[in-house]
């Protein structure tokens, strides 16, 4: 059972903000809930005060400009998954997004709260990564722009300063030689891994990679090693390069050995994804 | 869970033994772990644990027995609690040897740390890796607190 807490309805981001660095701890801002109510209910969280952030104007839309896309950081899966301008700048996104848990979920959930969240076993931030997206943390005093890699610290942990509130993600506009892709793989509710490349094909090589890996460990995480292995190789060399690619990116996941499966099992998995993902968008 | 770690200390093994009996200086090195009581010297003690996953947040009102002590060479604790906020407990069952090697004290320890109710929704690979952690920072704070000493 929800236990009784305080709702507060800033109407600016300086107030979240202000009313994050008042009460600390002892308040949590409030979204979409899908992830926050469910804890509270079962009893593992508990809040004195809840700031609603839903009715801050601003912050859910999706725009495109000058070579970035902004996603307002209240933006539900449901609307980036029907957004025309990621249907046709990010169809990676998209798709991940149509797949994120199911509909009731994706209509609540926001993207901002599924990154600040920083559930072990989320999707967006491993893509987000591989896409080279950029968080934007606002609060009273001004804003600062996180790099994806650097916005995940642990489970359930991100760099945002207590009385910063995510307002925004940014990710650059792909070139039409730009491609990317998600794949993950589970048997449970949740996914035990997920795989995401970006990379550029000119002509026949493969420039510009980027891979992230996620839910195997306890935050997505770059493999810079493995982008390095296969950037500046013609495709055929780089298929040729993918199981050491995987196993690279396999040990960088940091896979923890639980219920999803177990530490090698999942080192696997990301090998065996990395290549179908690199696949699906180089042939 | 089963961890096993092992830690060299730069001090003889009398001292070691005597510090692992101060029970102020002992739980300092605890990560998370306040208001350690003595209950029955040598046997029973108390204490608060305090530990955090991101936003989830336990406090255990702990007991720890003292089952087994051989001198200078080995103790077998447990340890438990439980937390009737979030409804979880904890069960932790410590064997601790001690032995002397060249000028250095090696101290090695098996845990065997059991979490149950509805802490475990944050999954056992999550809980495993911060009571490895834990334990990793605890035997790291012996070392040197212990050789800090000389």
């Amino acid at each position: 059972m929800l236990r009784r807490f305080r709702l507060e309805e800033p109407e600016s981001v300086a107030e979240v903000s202000e009313l994050l660095g008042r009460f600390g701890d002892s308040a949590k801002v409030y979204a979409g809930g899908t992830e926050l109510l469910l804890a509270m209910k079962e009893g593992l969280i508990q809040y004195e005060r809840l700031i609603n952030i839903k009715k801050l104007k601003g912050l859910g839309e999706v725009a495109g400009d000058n070579g970035t896309i902004k996603i307002g950081a209240l933006c539900t899966h449901r609307q980036l998954e029907t957004s025309s301008l990621l249907q046709e700048k990010l169809p990676s996104l998209v798709k991940l997004e149509q797949n994120v848990a199911n509909v009731r979920v994706r209509q609540a959930g926001s993207l901002g709260g599924n990154l600040c969240f920083a559930e072990p076993h989320a999707d967006p931030g491993t893509l987000l990564m591989a896409l080279g997206a950029t968080m934007i943390a606002e609060k009273t005093s001004g804003k600062r722009e996180i790099a994806a890699e650097d916005f995940f610290v642990d489970a359930y942990e991100t760099s945002l300063q207590a009385d910063e509130l995510l307002t925004e993600i940014r990710v650059p506009s792909p070139g039409a030689d730009r491609r990317s892709a998600y794949l993950k793989f589970g048997y449970l509710e949740r996914p035990s891994v997920g795989v995401a490349v970006a990379l550029t094909l000119n002509g026949t090589t493969v420039n510009d990679v980027k891979i992230a890996v996620g839910c195997a460990g306890p935050a997505p995480k770059r493999v810079a090693e493995a982008e390095v292995l296969l950037a500046g190789k013609s495709k055929d060399e780089a298929v040729r390069l993918l199981p050491q690619a995987g196993a690279i990116a396999g040990r960088a996941s940091e896979a923890i050995s639980d219920l999803h499966g177990a530490q090698d099992y999942k080192e696997h998995i990301v090998g065996v994804l990395l290549k179908r993902a690199f696949n699906s968008i180089v042939s | 869970m089963q961890f096993e770690k092992q830690v060299e200390i730069l001090a003889p093994r009398e001292k070691v033994w005597k510090f692992i009996w101060d029970i102020d200086r002992f739980i300092a090195c605890v990560p998370g772990c306040k208001d350690a009581k003595t209950v029955e010297e040598g046997k029973r003690y108390s204490a608060t644990m305090v530990e955090r996953v991101g936003p989830f947040k336990v406090e255990f009102p702990t007991t720890i027995e003292v089952l087994e002590r051989e001198e200078l060479t080995h103790i077998k604790a447990q340890a438990s609690g439980a937390d009737n906020k979030i409804g979880s407990r904890m069960k932790i069952d410590l064997d601790v040897n001690l032995r002397e090697q060249d000028n250095m004290t090696v101290v090695s320890f098996i845990a065997g740390v059991d979490i149950l109710g509805k802490l475990a929704a944050l999954g056992h690979g999550i809980i495993k890796r911060k009571a490895d952690q834990v334990l990793d920072q605890f035997a790291q704070a012996v070392k040197t607190t212990l050789e800090g000493d000389q």
